[in-house]
Parts: C-alpha cells; sequence; structure tokens
C-alpha cells in the first residue's frame, strides 16, 4: 500500500508541477506574482474540453492549440498593459493582475456557466505488480515531464532563452546590450501563459473543471514555488512532486480534510528557514 | 395675473390626471416584492442559477394567472434578485438592503445550509419572512427564529430511507465507508447516515471528512479499497465527486452500491462522466416522476416538469422544484392571509397543509417541513430510475457498480 500512496502522490505532484513551471517563471524573472496565472490554467482546460467535445480530435493536439492561444494573450497582455506599470513596486502589478483575474473568473462564468465540465474520455488504468496507475494522470504527467524539460532547454541553449535568463541576472546590463527588453518580459510572460495552458489541458484530462478552480490552481503554485524556489525550472518540478508527497501522506495520516493544509504548513516552515527554497538560488526569493 | 392664471392651469390639469388615475380600469395594484439574494456568479453560481430558474417559474404562473389575490385585488409579484457572488456575508448586506432599501415584503434565502443559517439572523432582525428552498440540516432551523420557513425536509429522513432501502434491496450487504465533504450540510449528512446504517445493522468501516476543492482522492480511496466496503456513501458537491467517482474507476473500486448524494441527482454528472455514471445512485429531496396534485400554480407535477423543461430545455432537480414550491407557498400563504402584512402571513405559513406539485409542505415549530418523502434514484443506461418509495417506483435497484 506504501508503493501506491508514492505513486499516488508522484502523480499529483507531476501536475502540480506542470502548474506551477510559468508561474515561477514569471515571478523569477519578471518578478510579478501573476495572479492572473489560474485564470489562464482554466481557460487552457476549457479550450482543450470544448475543442475536443466540439470538433473532436485528441486532447494533446487541443492542448497545443491552447497552448498557441494563451502565448499569443499573455504576450499582448504583457506589451499592452503590464510592461506600462512593470517598473512600479510589486504591489501595482500584484493588484493589477488580481482586478484582471476577477475580471476573466466572472467572463468565464458568464461564457461557460459554472456547471463542472470534463472530458468523458476513459483511458482506463494500467495493473502493474499490483499497483493501480491512472493512464490519463500518466499521460499527464509524461507530458508535464516533457514541457518543464523543453523549457529547461530553451532557457539553456536558446538564444531567446539567453535573452530571459540574462534580463532576470540584471534587467538594467542587458539593456545596455542592446536587449529589448519590454519584448523579452512579453515573452516571458507569453511562455508563462503557454505553460498555463499546457497544465490546464493536463487537467482536463483527469479533472472536472469550473472557473471558479483558478483560486485553487494558483494556491497550488505559490506553495510550490516556495518549495522549490523562484524562476527555476527544475525547482518548480521538484517543488511539485514534494508537494504531491506531501498532501498523499497527510491525507493519509492526517485525513484528507488536513491535507491542504501541510503543503501550507511546510510552505511557512519553508519561509522561515530556507527562503530561496530547496532549488532556488538565492538573490530571487 | 399671468402666473396665477398658469398655476391655475397647471392645478385644474393635475386634478384631471388625479381623477383619470382613480377611473381608469387598467390600474395596476402595487406588486408584491419578493426579494431574492442569488448566487450568479462565484464557486456557487450553478446552484444559484438552478435557484433562480426555480423563483422565476413561480414568479411567471403567478403572474400569468393576473398575480395574487390580496382582499379585492390582484398584485403582480414582482422578484428583486441581486448577486450576492457566493459570499455569504453579501448575501447577508443584500438582505439589509432589500429590507430597509427595497422594502421587499419577504425574501428568499440563499444557497445552502451555511448560508441560510447565517443570513437569516439578518432577516429576523428586520423581522422579514425568509423561505429557505435550499437547505435540508436540522441545526439550520435550531435557532427558533419565527421568521424562517424552509421547504426542504430534514436530512435524517433522507438518510433512514437510504439505509433500510439498500439493507432490504442489496443481498450481503454488511459494511459502509462514509467520505463527506467539510461543510455544514455534507458533514451532516455522512454523520447521519451512520447512525442509520448502524440503525440497520450495517458497520462502518471508513469515516472521514475532505476539504473543499480537494484535487486527489486517490489515497483516501486506496484506504478504502483496502477495507474492501459493500456500500461507498459519498456527500458534497458536484465538482469533487465527479473527480472521486473518475478516481474510483482508474484505482479499480467496485463494491455493491455507490451512493454521490446529491450531486448524482443532477444531470450535470452524468455529463461529466459519461458511462461512468451508470449504477451511481442518490437520494432527492423530489423527482420529476412523482405525482400531486396543485391546485394553486401548474395542476399538478407532471404539467410542472412539462412547463419547466419547454422553458429551459432540462429537467428540473429537487432544486428548482423546491425554490418554486417557496415562492408558492408564500403567494398562497398571503391570499390567504388576505394582506402581505408579516404576523398575518406567519400565521398562515405555521398552520397550514400547502399541497403543491412538490408534495405536501407543513411546517412544524421551528419552521422546517416535516413532510418528508425521501426519493431514492439509481443512473440506469444514462436515466434516472426511482428504486424507493414504491408508490413511484420504476426499477430495481442494479449492483455491483461497473458489471
Amino acid at each position: 500500500m506504501l508503493a501506491q500512496y508514492i505513486i499516488n502522490g508522484l502523480l499529483i505532484g507531476s501536475l502540480y508541477a506542470c502548474l506551477a513551471v510559468g508561474f515561477s517563471l514569471v515571478w523569477g524573472v519578471l518578478n510579478i506574482i501573476n495572479m492572473l496565472h489560474g485564470a489562464f490554467v482554466v481557460l487552457g482546460a476549457y479550450i482543450v474540453i470544448f475543442g475536443v467535445q466540439s470538433f473532436g480530435g485528441s486532447p494533446i493536439l487541443w492542448t497545443g492549440a491552447a497552448c498557441v492561444v494563451l502565448f499569443a494573450i499573455g504576450y499582448v497582455i504583457q506589451l499592452g498593459l503590464i510592461n506600462k506599470v512593470v517598473a512600479a513596486p510589486i504591489f501595482i502589478t500584484f493588484t493589477l493582475t488580481f482586478g484582471m483575474d476577477l475580471l476573466a473568473q466572472n467572463l468565464m462564468i458568464n461564457v461557460f456557466t459554472a456547471t463542472p465540465r470534463s472530458l468523458t474520455i476513459g483511458y482506463g488504468s494500467l495493473q502493474i505488480a499490483g499497483l493501480s496507475l491512472s493512464v490519463a494522470r500518466l499521460i499527464a504527467m509524461g507530458f508535464a515531464l516533457l514541457l518543464t524539460g523543453l523549457l529547461y532547454w530553451l532557457l539553456k541553449h536558446s538564444s531567446i532563452g539567453r535573452a530571459i535568463v540574462a534580463v532576470r541576472m540584471d534587467r538594467h546590463a542587458a539593456t545596455l546590450l542592446g536587449l529589448d527588453v519590454p519584448r523579452i518580459y512579453a515573452v516571458t510572460f507569453g511562455i508563462g501563459a503557454l505553460m498555463a495552458a499546457a497544465g490546464g489541458g493536463a487537467m482536463a484530462m483527469a479533472f472536472p473543471i469550473t472557473p471558479v478552480l483558478d483560486g485553487t490552481f494558483l494556491g497550488k503554485a505559490f506553495v510550490i514555488c516556495v518549495l522549490g524556489g523562484l524562476g527555476s525550472v527544475p525547482g518548480a518540478l521538484i517543488g511539485g512532486l514534494v508537494l504531491g508527497l506531501l498532501e498523499s501522506f497527510g491525507a493519509v495520516t492526517l485525513g484528507s480534510q488536513w491535507s491542504a493544509t501541510v503543503g501550507f504548513v511546510i510552505m511557512l516552515a519553508i519561509l522561515v528557514f530556507r527562503p530561496a527554497g530547496i532549488a532556488g538560488r538565492s538573490g530571487f526569493e | 395675473m399671468i402666473k396665477t392664471a398658469k398655476r391655475n392651469c397647471f392645478a385644474a390639469g393635475a386634478a384631471v390626471v388625479s381623477a383619470l388615475a382613480f377611473v381608469t380600469p387598467g390600474h395596476a395594484a402595487d406588486p408584491i416584492k419578493l426579494g431574492a439574494p442569488v448566487a450568479l456568479t462565484g464557486s456557487l453560481a450553478d446552484e444559484g442559477g438552478k435557484l433562480l430558474h426555480g423563483y422565476e417559474m413561480c414568479v411567471d404562473a403567478v403572474n400569468a394567472k393576473g398575480g395574487v389575490k390580496v382582499g379585492g385585488e390582484m398584485r403582480k409579484i414582482d422578484l428583486v434578485k441581486y448577486d450576492y457572488q457566493s459570499d455569504t456575508n453579501k448575501a447577508s448586506q443584500m438582505i439589509q438592503r432589500m429590507a430597509t432599501v427595497d422594502k421587499v415584503d419577504f425574501v428568499m434565502a440563499p444557497y445552502n445550509s451555511g448560508a441560510t443559517k447565517v443570513t437569516a439572523v439578518t432577516a429576523e432582525r428586520y423581522d422579514l419572512p425568509m423561505m429557505s428552498t435550499a437547505a435540508a440540516t436540522p441545526s439550520v432551523f435550531d435557532q427558533h427564529f419565527k421568521n424562517l420557513y424552509g421547504i426542504l425536509f430534514p436530512n435524517e429522513a433522507i438518510s433512514d430511507a437510504e439505509a433500510a432501502y439498500y439493507k432490504k434491496a442489496v443481498p450481503g450487504l454488511k459494511t459502509v465507508a462514509i467520505i463527506a465533504m467539510n461543510s455544514l450540510f455534507p458533514k451532516a449528512i455522512g454523520a447521519q447516515l451512520k447512525k442509520s446504517a448502524e440503525k440497520e445493522g450495517l458497520q462502518t468501516v471508513y469515516d472521514g471528512l475532505y476539504s473543499p476543492d480537494t484535487l486527489d482522492f486517490s489515497n483516501v480511496l486506496t484506504e478504502i479499497k483496502a477495507k474492501n466496503p459493500d456500500w461507498i456513501y459519498a456527500t458534497g458537491f458536484i465538482q469533487e465527486l465527479v473527480l472521486m467517482r473518475k478516481q474510483m474507476a482508474s484505482l479499480g473500486l467496485n463494491p455493491k452500491i455507490v451512493t454521490m448524494n446529491a450531486a448524482a441527482a443532477y444531470r450535470e454528472y452524468q455529463r461529466n462522466l459519461g458511462p461512468l455514471a451508470d449504477h451511481v445512485t442518490s437520494s432527492a429531496w423530489w423527482h420529476g416522476s412523482v405525482n400531486y396534485q396543485d391546485e394553486y400554480i401548474f395542476g399538478d407535477t407532471k404539467k410542472y416538469d412539462e412547463v419547466f423543461q419547454a422553458k429551459y430545455k432540462q429537467e428540473p432537480s429537487y432544486l428548482e422544484a423546491a425554490a418554486t414550491a417557496g415562492c408558492e407557498v408564500l403567494a398562497e400563504s398571503v391570499e390567504e392571509a388576505k394582506t402581505t402584512e408579516h404576523a398575518a402571513v406567519r400565521k398562515v405559513l405555521s398552520s397550514k397543509t400547502f399541497n403543491t406539485f412538490y408534495g405536501p409542505v407543513k411546517f412544524g415549530p421551528d419552521g422546517q417541513n416535516k413532510v418528508a418523502s425521501p426519493v431514492i434514484l439509481q443512473i440506469q443506461n444514462g436515466n434516472f430510475t426511482v428504486l424507493a418509495p414504491d408508490s413511484v417506483k420504476t426499477g430495481n435497484v442494479e449492483t455491483p457498480l461497473q458489471k
């Protein structure tokens, strides 16, 4: 049974990681606590659900479409709106994105209604050595690992990735070196939204979605960023897996009603004893 | 001189207009204002929308027959509604506004037991009769407010009926696992089911709570699976129960009976699960297949069901029906009291038995409807089969959860 508990924790943890990677990137590079991130995840999930239900095709294909749409939305929002106040104290961008989140949530309630929606594709489960593995969650896990790997590669080896890292390290020096910082900001925010859409696609395969789930998703992303460390792609992955395992064992030992609380308590402890997180570098806490 | 002539002219004109107002046959009596805080946005928007549909069914039906007969005049019902954004505190503020600014005559309670218990305090403070149509937990009514009335009968009638039915209808039923959301109604009905099951000689092998917005039930279900219960009884709201059913399938749980109260009584539950919804059971305070006569509006349950489906292109659940019945009971009470004066209306509400399409309504001393007629449903091949009571039964229970 212990092995089953660990597997359950890792499966949900990889989904959490997928949710948090984009949020961590935007916070770490842009110094923006993007309160809109949960709404991006929900919107991504809805694009996948409505795409599959209305036009057919694979959820993975529709997740690709959701990524493109959300990248465009994120890029435009950062370029047209957040860039205007990005140099202001963090509280201003926090309030701005919080306001946009409220707007987005209620717009989605109007468009999609508050009734939960889910994909009814039955992927079934695999039985390996007495363990049950949900195929939908395995796909989502593979997806999460693939995307975080891609993002890691992009930041390390592509020119835009190196530009993002340069801006994160020193915005003023990056400007002096001729980098178009507002555009780098917009691309980074777009990638954050794209990752949220990918997380939404993975969520749509496993969960019923409602517009009001944005707060739940955002809460998880917060905890994971603090656990794993800001701005670090492997940190978000580690943070997600750790949170999944913590909640999993919290549910077994303390009862399911306390499982979310365990994550927040550990988050407080990390903030006090290791503010940079498990894999974060100091200076970004 | 000219000024005086003008003034006289205005005075004469005003007198003519006033006189006409009295003699015009189409002069409408003041409407009866019915306040309704409704959750149209936020986490309860789905349930809020259902309640609004229920109120509209009643208001439209009463107004279509000319309104409520109060003394010698026919008064239409004017629904004064505000979105409380699923925030109970806002609902309380809105009731205060309805009492002081809009001057409503009566008010409908917001969705669920917790919100009803909180807002009933405000209604009592302003001496405003409040009709609750979505609260079944008896502790909501234990404050003994004179203005609070509730259409849904108490939880224990539901859990007693369920335990007795399954014990009799499912051979070899011995153990039950109960998992309830940590919220007033699901927690109360979960606790009540434990008592009802024990009365029937069933052993509770798991009894746990989960928090709202839980994203993972796999470990709880792994624990339940190890105890191999004959019956899994889950209570909560639709979002979590859909997820729980999906995870039951991926973990290979296959007990004789799975009850998901009361989410499985909604069509949305089936739409989210497709074939996985099959064989899940639920109970409900009402179902469209029951048949009650109603002399005030609609005629009977069948007609209500037809009108609702024509209007909203979907079946009504117990939630919409209770909302309509709550508004109807208020209108009927005003008609019998021949006034909207609160004390007189309360007197009728407390003494009369109302025969509605929803079933008989008779409020007890605490204000909650005491006429219990629980309906037990099972989803079979995508349709609801009524398992109990015998008078409206449409089929027998099918086990196990998955063939």
